[in-house]
């Protein structure tokens, strides 16, 4: 009787490991974690003069919304109330060529489809500006899993990689609110108060 | 008068004491008391009792779990201030990109020659 119990609990433990392997395997393999790689970057800290860095996990979000209380914070909260992650490295840079072409496709090469589409995609060659939003959604039900934004100025390169179902149109809703200015209003010597690093 | 009246008169008659008894008492009472009790020592003999030093290592516990929790409560209090400034901050430069993006857009959709989607 003992014996078969044990083996019971024993394949009962290995197909609630297998099934977590598989689910690791999917996640990774196939290229379904939104959470973007952007560690090369970190090297770029040392030329840039202006550095943002942001790195908000699950744990962090929550204890953040916890002390988002005033009526100011109440619509961001409606935006990371979901999230799993919100990851952001903005640098600013004194001359154009201190960030090179293969920082930026480094971080580009991971949002690849299936998984993520690209849904704006926006040039200027005369400013050499490059902005580009992509999104991973569910493959059933279009549920949105993760946004990557890569905004690439001659001077200045910007990644935010949000993991968690983020709701786009609140999130651009909250420009002019929670300090945050609207285009225009907002200048280069404008940057937010905070995680800032001059070196 | 009888003899036992006698014998009690004669038992109960006031005596003077004998030579040199009441130094004798008093130098007998001085060696019972000892010597005079220093205040350090007395408060030593009074924090030596068992209970009050028991009381005294909970009092102590009491005082460094409230400090202990107020630190924690303080550390994550920080925490979470800190952790809310990044969440602004994250969110303000995605609105802000996203806008960017936007407009740019609109803009190309209502025929600016500079830009190409």
């Amino acid at each position: 009787m003992d014996v078969s119990c044990k083996k019971i609990r024993t394949s009962a433990l290995m197909t609630l490991f297998g099934v977590m392997l598989a689910g690791t395997f999917s996640l990774t393999t196939f290229g379904e974690d939104p959470r973007l790689d952007i560690k090369n970057l970190e090297a770029l800290s040392k030329k840039a003069s202006e550095v943002v860095d942001v790195n908000l996990d699950g744990p962090l979000l929550k204890l953040a919304s916890k002390f988002m209380t005033d009526e100011d914070d109440r619509e961001g909260l409606e935006v990371i109330k979901n999230l799993k992650g919100v990851y952001v490295k903005s640098f600013t840079f004194e001359k154009p060529s201190d960030y090179t072409p293969a920082d930026v496709e480094a971080i580009r090469s991971q949002l690849q489809a299936p998984a993520w589409s690209r849904i704006v995609s926006v040039r200027d060659k005369r400013e050499g500006e490059t902005t580009e939003i992509y999104l991973m959604t569910e493959r059933e039900g279009g549920k949105v899993l993760g946004m990557a934004i890569i905004d690439a100025e001659p001077t200045e390169l910007t990644v935010v990689n949000i993991v968690g179902p983020v709701d786009i149109d609140k999130l651009s809703q909250l420009e002019g609110k929670m300090g945050i200015p609207r285009l225009g209003e907002q200048t280069k010597e404008q940057k937010p108060a905070g995680h800032h690093e001059k070196p | 008068m009888n003899p036992l009246e006698d014998k009690l008169r004669e038992a109960l008659r006031r005596k003077a004491a004998p030579e040199g008894f009441s130094e004798r008492v008093l130098a007998r009472t001085r060696e019972l008391a000892g010597p005079p009790v220093k205040f350090w020592d007395r408060l030593r003999a009074f924090i030596a009792r068992p209970t009050l030093r028991w009381a005294a290592i909970g009092l102590c516990l009491v005082i460094a779990c409230s400090v202990a929790y107020r630190a924690r409560q303080e550390g994550q209090r920080r925490e979470g201030e800190m952790a809310r400034v990044q969440v602004k901050q994250a969110l303000r430069i995605a609105s802000v990109k996203l806008n960017a993006a936007r407009r740019k857009v609109q803009e190309i959709n209502r025929g600016a020659p500079q830009s190409s989607l």
